[in-house]
């Protein structure tokens, strides 16, 4: 059994991890979307503190022998987990930039041709309103 | 048919002018368009003070983001063929009107401008050209159609293809794979044999430390295209 002052430090340990989330959230330096995975996580250990029983029988069920070795496995597998995540983000994120790069420099293009049409159509003008001041 | 020559260009500031003015003079039925790929040089200015149609890229996409804004233009534009032309000279235009016949008479849905049809002009390194032949024949294997200059980066697509790298093309050293995309929507593609010239300046994206990582890249790139656009079409 986990004794009870570490119970305490891991309870205080997850009351923070939480804090800290919720903060930044609320000052949206996080998309929600990217950190429920974070909050779940931070679920399972509030209920891995509070019932450690259930750990441990989860880690036999796996058939790892040591709890230390069962719990580093868990965790590690997480940050792969959230990795891959991530990955996959920045993956998304370029393709989208890659799009809006290449809209960018189409829209660039139109822009300069109808500025340089607009440059000539007035110049035309201002030929024409000089020859009707000449003819007068 | 209305054919657009796309010229991807990354700091290509000392052929630039060359090519376009062989262009212009010889070549005046093609439009062509200038994706000038967030160089640092003056590439851009060229094209400005000479009135080239030209298309910045605000940030350097590399190769296939760039060639890939030339068929979302050709879509745009409604062109019936496209063209991918190095914009250092490599690639001949001389050699266009017999391309632009295969696809005219409907014979190829993709041309490929080949060097190795009829071993003439330059033929690149021998450490090179055995690596063209793995990923020839990788592509073969993957997609059952035996393509010699798999990397050539001269070649000529109509506006299905057209239709279709604009939505999808990939990136980083795309030629073989989007062979592979050709390949498996059913297109038929023709190797045409062109003489390649050396190219005029700067020098090839792909040095030898590169060249492993490339030849991998493009390899798995290559099967994972196989695996997915397969799966979509069982889905079909």
């Amino acid at each position: 059994m986990i004794p009870q002052t570490l119970r305490i430090t891991l309870c205080i340990g997850v009351i923070v991890y939480f804090i800290l989330i919720l903060r930044y959230l609320k000052l949206k330096m996080l998309e929600l979307k990217y950190t429920l995975i974070w909050l779940v996580a931070g679920l399972i250990m509030g209920v891995m503190v509070f019932f450690p029983e259930l750990l441990t029988r989860f880690i036999r069920l796996l058939g790892i022998e040591s709890n230390m070795n069962g719990l580093f496995i868990l965790a590690i597998a997480f940050c792969i987990m959230v990795l891959m995540t991530l990955t996959s983000i920045a993956s998304r994120t370029s393709m989208k930039m890659r799009t809006m790069i290449q809209e960018v420099a189409m829209l660039e293009k139109r822009v300069r041709e109808l500025e340089t049409e607009n440059v000539s159509l007035d110049n035309e003008n201002d030929h024409k309103e000089n020859k009707g001041t000449e003819t007068v | 048919m209305r054919t657009l020559i796309i010229i991807p260009a990354y700091n290509e500031a000392n052929n630039i002018s060359t090519v376009i003015k062989d262009l212009k003079e010889n070549y005046p039925s093609y439009d062509y368009v200038i994706i000038n790929d967030g160089s640092t040089d003056r590439t851009e200015d060229i094209c400005r003070e000479n009135g080239y149609p030209c298309i910045n890229l605000p940030i350097n996409l590399g190769i296939g983001g760039a060639v890939q804004t030339g068929y979302k233009y050709a879509l745009e534009n409604g062109y019936d063929v496209a063209v991918q032309m190095d914009g250092d000279g490599q690639h001949d235009p001389a050699f266009l009107e017999g391309m632009i016949k295969l696809i005219e008479n409907d014979e190829a849905e993709a041309v490929i401008g080949s060097r190795f049809v009829e071993k003439e002009g330059f033929q690149s390194s021998a450490t090179r050209r055995f690596g063209i032949g793995f990923l020839s024949i990788l592509g073969k294997i993957l997609t059952g159609v035996r393509l010699k200059d798999i990397t050539s980066g001269y070649r000529m697509v109509n506006r299905k293809l057209i239709q279709i790298y604009a939505n999808d093309y990939p990136s980083d050293y795309p030629e073989p794979e989007a062979l592979v995309i050709a390949a498996i929507y059913g297109c038929k593609i023709k190797e045409y044999p062109v003489i390649m010239k050396e190219r005029l300046g700067g020098s090839s994206s792909i040095n030898l430390k590169r060249s492993v990582y490339y030849m991998i890249k493009v390899s798995i790139a290559m099967m994972i295209r196989r695996l997915s656009l397969g799966f979509r079409r069982a889905k079909k």
